[in-house]
């Protein structure tokens, strides 16, 4: 269902000058798989979603959602693409209903099937208690709610969540975990991003491993295991990383460039 | 990303047209969103209805308060008043001297009732300065003088009869518009009462003064009522209704934009299927709503309270002015709203966007205000009235057409609708095309998270450099060049008398045009050759060149006198320009040829076609940097005349360069054309035989010959045409369109990799 190969991002910055921020990476994304894109902080994991979700236009290389390309076609992707971003980003003034119902009728859908299923979506997600609770007064586990019933109004095939843990509490965080679980049931294709580890483990049918724009190493978990003969997960994750900058040091020091970019990603010298 | 695939997503672009049910769809969100806003709610509606009744209730204060509050003035010396008409009746002045005598509030001293130690001057002085009496009228002693000379014909000793005359001194404060107003009304009795004196004085000796009057004149105003309260309502209203359109506009425009993006909810607006076109209208719409309905409900609530208002008041000798409005001719108000409300809100919503905060949005719109108001200024200006030029200045013109409807001048107003309605148009169109652009730039949108600082922007213009200028660096030289042209034309105080002195007023502007690109081509960019655009192009253009600057010379003198009788020079400076000619022709050839030819080609190309123009073109659009090179180019020139001369010069000049991909064969062409110019009359005049094949004589200098003009049109068109065969094959800065400035750092990489 998602195709990158090569994709890059460039992004022109002040004090950094020429700023890599996604590197060539390629990855495939199958029908009910849920890949995770495991990476620190400002690894370039949310520009990889933005791209995908056609909010960004990528400096280099393809990626396709459900076989249509992010840039030819990118109102297609739009349709068949869910997006949750980390920010919950919910309308002040707009209940619940209006909110989820005002995307849906973005989506295009017709007034008698979006009313059927809004009322399943709100069932389903359990937010029938909140239904007309503007969104300034939600706590942070219904603004989540919110924001996934929006990403699943149109019944997407493939559906992005770009760190959707970050600041919910272990229960909020728990039951959307296992709202992504059932979405693979019903054959989704889901792309997750995180910097927890743990989620990872527990959720994902495949791992790409992201650091400095560049993916250093993917595949199922059993298979990143047996590659690197690490059965810690989290030690893995580290050794990877360590490994990278020991390389890119190396690298620098034979053409001799100075070191002065430290941490922040790759400068194009 | 590769030119091809940049392409495409342009096909899809517009492939992809707006749907009005999207637009409708976010348009009427939009709305109910900010309907729920108490903030918005109370700007647009609860303020207008409130504020304008209190307004009103405040002037009735105040207007009770002036009407208790007469202009109070101190007349020193009454006594010395002797054998005249009557000044006062009572308490006042006498009735006949003035209207409305109440509103001088009178106090009269007798000269000597004052002389203290301080003189009575100082007292008066003081009296003014610290407000006790707006003016103080000193009737000095020698007033009693004052009688009718023995002597009428003044046959003998004219001159001391003149010293005699007293002297009545009116002390009065400019800085207060009290006093000012009381001086003006006593000077006015003063003069009315001197008439009534110098008639009984006449009638005293047996002449009938209606004899002495040539003639007699009355004051009737012939506008019909409505009109005389159109004029000021129609001055007054626009004003009002723009700066809350403008107002209007930018609160909405902040939350709708700048406010989604800081919540995060714009991001996820642009995942969804909606196009951004249709988000841009969407928003544009509601915004423009709201900017409309600020300005009716302010306009509406002001009309209507002031003409309660003014039913009950009545201030001074205003109240022939200030009538309640006329509602009818207001509606042509309405009409205008539309277009410039539209026109706020696309400026607004494109300089919100730029704001990643509600707070940041505000400091963006303060700059937008400052730029905007002076255009809604200036027609309330005294004597600004519909013309050729106001009519072409953006909202002024709307503003200027509007009065004019107001005022009912029909068919003034009809000959300017299709110039304010084509200015007002393209300021649409160029504003909803900005709004759009920063909706599709997401540099614009995800962009500038960081911290701006000063050290690190130098370093970073330093790191950064590129072979040519970028696109912001263009902007940024043609602009230092104009105002450094702009002050030190300033500075000119007057022609110079000799050959040195125009040497100098002509060398510090080619310096002033030509240094800044220079300093910047060779700080910020790391060619200085290549950011100049010195470059050798196909040799062929080179002589080329030259054969069409000659050939183009005659059209072009055709087209300075075209432009000369549209928009004739005024006599004042082409006598100023006098001595200048003069000069010149005096001057040897050579030096004139190598000052007014060699050095503005020089460095006027190397600024503007070079440097200039070498950083616009890598943006969009080459037309569009041809003619902002131009338009440049043309404002340094100074004199209106000239620039529109030299505008249309350098489109010519800027698609050249365009096509050959260097400045060489522009200064070639320059050079002939300005060279020429300057030759004509020396070579008319020469002993050649083959001049007068060219050239004619005429009352106004040189002139060419009909044919030669026409046939050297052919020859030039058909260089031109040659030009455009020319491939700037030399010019990797133009092959390589920089898009968007993501990608304008490097473009050599990004080239290799095309």
């Amino acid at each position: 269902m998602i195709h990158v190969q090569h994709l890059t991002k460039t992004y022109e910055d002040l004090q950094r000058g020429r700023f890599v921020a996604v590197d060539g990476i390629s990855f495939t994304v199958k029908k009910g798989e849920i890949f995770g894109l495991l990476g620190p902080n400002g690894a370039g994991k949310t520009t990889v979603l933005r791209m995908l979700s056609t909010v960004l236009e990528p400096t280099d290389g393809i990626a396709t959602v459900a076989g249509y390309d992010v840039v030819r076609d990118s109102a297609e992707v739009r349709r068949h693409i869910g997006f949750v971003s980390n920010n919950t980003a919910i309308y002040d003034r707009m209940t619940a209903w209006e909110m989820v119902e005002y995307f849906g009728r973005l989506h295009g859908m017709r007034s008698g099937s979006l009313k059927t299923r809004l009322e399943a979506l709100f069932d389903q997600l359990r937010m029938n208690d909140f239904r007309d609770v503007p969104g300034s007064k939600m706590s942070t586990g219904m603004k989540q709610k919110v924001s996934i019933a929006r990403a699943m109004i149109h019944d997407p095939p493939v559906l992005v969540f770009d760190e959707a843990t970050l600041g919910l509490d272990v229960l909020v965080a728990r039951n959307l975990l296992s709202v992504i679980r059932s979405l693979r049931e019903a054959g989704k294709c889901l792309i997750f991003s995180t910097h927890i580890m743990s989620e990872v483990e527990r959720l994902c049918d495949r791992i790409a491993i992201m650091y400095r724009g560049k993916i250093l190493d993917s595949g199922s978990l059993e298979e990143l295991r047996e590659r690197h003969r690490e059965d810690d997960f989290e030690e893995l994750f580290f050794g990877l990383l360590s490994q990278h900058e020991q390389e890119l040091r190396e690298s620098r020091r034979e053409s001799h460039l100075p070191d002065d970019h430290e941490l922040v990603g790759e400068p194009v010298a | 990303m590769s030119d091809s695939s940049k392409a495409i997503r342009r096909q899809a672009a517009a492939a992809g047209k707006p749907r009005l049910g999207a637009i409708w769809l976010i348009y009427f969100r939009e709305m109910r969103d900010q309907l729920r806003d108490r903030r918005t709610l109370f700007t647009i509606a609860v303020l207008p209805i409130m504020l304008y009744p209190l307004v009103g209730m405040l002037l009735l204060q105040i207007a009770q308060f002036t009407r208790q509050n007469p202009t109070s003035v101190c007349i020193v010396g009454v006594e010395n008043i002797e054998g005249a008409p009557p000044l006062f009746d009572g308490e006042t002045f006498a009735p006949e001297l003035i209207e409305q005598p109440e509103s001088l509030e009178l106090l009269t001293y007798r000269w000597d009732e004052l002389s203290g130690d301080q003189s009575i001057h100082d007292k008066g002085n003081e009296w003014v300065k610290t407000g006790a009496f707006d003016l103080v009228v000193l009737i000095p002693p020698e007033f009693k003088d004052n009688e009718l000379p023995s002597d009428l014909i003044g046959t003998s000793s004219g001159e001391d009869a003149k010293q005699k005359q007293p002297n009545i001194e009116l002390l009065f404060n400019v800085g207060s518009d009290q006093s000012v107003v009381a001086r003006q009304r006593v000077a006015g009795v003063l003069g009315a009462w001197r008439g009534e004196w110098i008639k009984e004085r006449l009638s005293g000796v047996g002449i009938d003064p209606e004899v002495l009057l040539p003639f007699q004149w009355s004051d009737r105003d012939i506008a019909p009522e409505r009109t005389r309260e159109a004029a000021f309502w129609s001055k007054l209203l626009p004003f009002i209704m723009l700066v809350w359109a403008m107002t209007g506009a930018f609160y909405p425009a902040i939350d709708l934009v700048a406010g989604e993006k800081e919540r995060g909810t714009l991001e996820t607006l642009l995942c969804s299927p909606a196009l951004r076109s249709e988000i841009v209208w969407g928003k544009l719409g509601a915004v423009a709503t709201f900017s409309m309905l600020t300005a009716l409900l302010n306009a509406g609530s002001m009309l209507l309270t002031s003409s309660l208002v003014f039913q009950h008041i009545d201030v001074g000798g205003a109240s022939n002015m200030l009538g309640a409005p006329p509602l009818v001719p207001m509606l042509w108000l309405f009409v205008a709203l539309l277009p410039l409300s539209c026109l706020f809100s696309a400026l607004a919503l494109a300089v919100a966007a730029m704001a990643r905060s509600s707070k940041e949005g505000q400091y963006y719109l303060m700059p937008l205000m400052m730029v905007t108001l002076p255009l809604v200024m200036l027609p309330m200006l005294p004597g600004t009235t519909l013309n050729i030029g106001t009519s072409l200045i953006p909202v002024t013109g709307m503003f200027l057409l509007v009065r004019a409807l107001v005022e009912g001048q029909y068919s003034t107003a009809m000959i300017y609708v299709p110039m304010v309605l084509t200015v007002t148009g393209t300021c649409l169109w160029l504003a909803a095309r900005w709004a759009r652009r920063q909706f599709e730039d997401e540099a614009v949108l995800f962009g500038g998270g960081d911290q701006w600082e000063l050290g690190m922007w130098v370093k970073h213009l330093w790191r950064d450099r590129q072979t040519a200028a970028t696109p912001a660096q263009a902007y940024a030289c043609g602009a230092i060049i104009l105002v450094t042209l702009f002050f030190a034309r300033l500075t000119i105080s007057e022609m110079p008398q000799d050959f040195t002195g125009i040497v100098k007023l002509v060398v510090m502007p080619q310096v002033l045009i030509l240094f800044p690109a220079l300093i910047m081509a060779t700080m910020f960019t790391t060619s200085i050759r290549q950011s100049l655009r010195i470059r050798i192009p196909h040799w062929t253009t080179l002589p080329l060149a030259i054969l069409f600057g000659i050939t183009l010379h005659p059209t072009y003198v055709m087209l300075s006198k075209l432009i000369n009788h549209l928009y004739p020079i005024s006599e004042q400076a082409a006598v100023a320009m006098k001595p200048f000619a003069e000069q010149i022709a005096s001057a040897p050839w050579i030096g004139v040829v190598l000052l007014m030819a060699l050095l503005p080609a020089v460095c006027e190309e190397l600024a503007f076609r070079g440097f200039v123009f070498g950083g616009l073109v890598r943006e969009k659009g080459k037309l569009r940097a041809v003619v902002l090179t131009a338009v440049m180019f043309g404002i340094s020139h100074g004199v209106l005349q000239q620039s529109i001369a030299a505008s249309m010069m350098g489109i010519v000049l800027g698609w050249i360069t365009l096509r050959t991909g260097s400045i060489l064969p522009c200064i070639l062409i320059h050079f002939t054309n300005n060279a020429l110019s300057v030759s004509l009359e020396r070579i008319a005049t020469s002993d050649w035989q083959g001049a007068s094949i060219f050239l004619t004589q005429t009352e106004l200098g040189p002139s060419y010959q009909p044919f030669w003009s026409l046939i050297s049109l052919g020859i030039a068109v058909t260089c031109l045409l040659y030009f455009g065969t020319v491939s700037p094959e030399t010019d990797e800065s133009e092959s390589e369109l920089i898009g968007s400035h993501h990608d304008y750092v490097d473009p050599t990489t990004s080239l290799a990799s095309a």
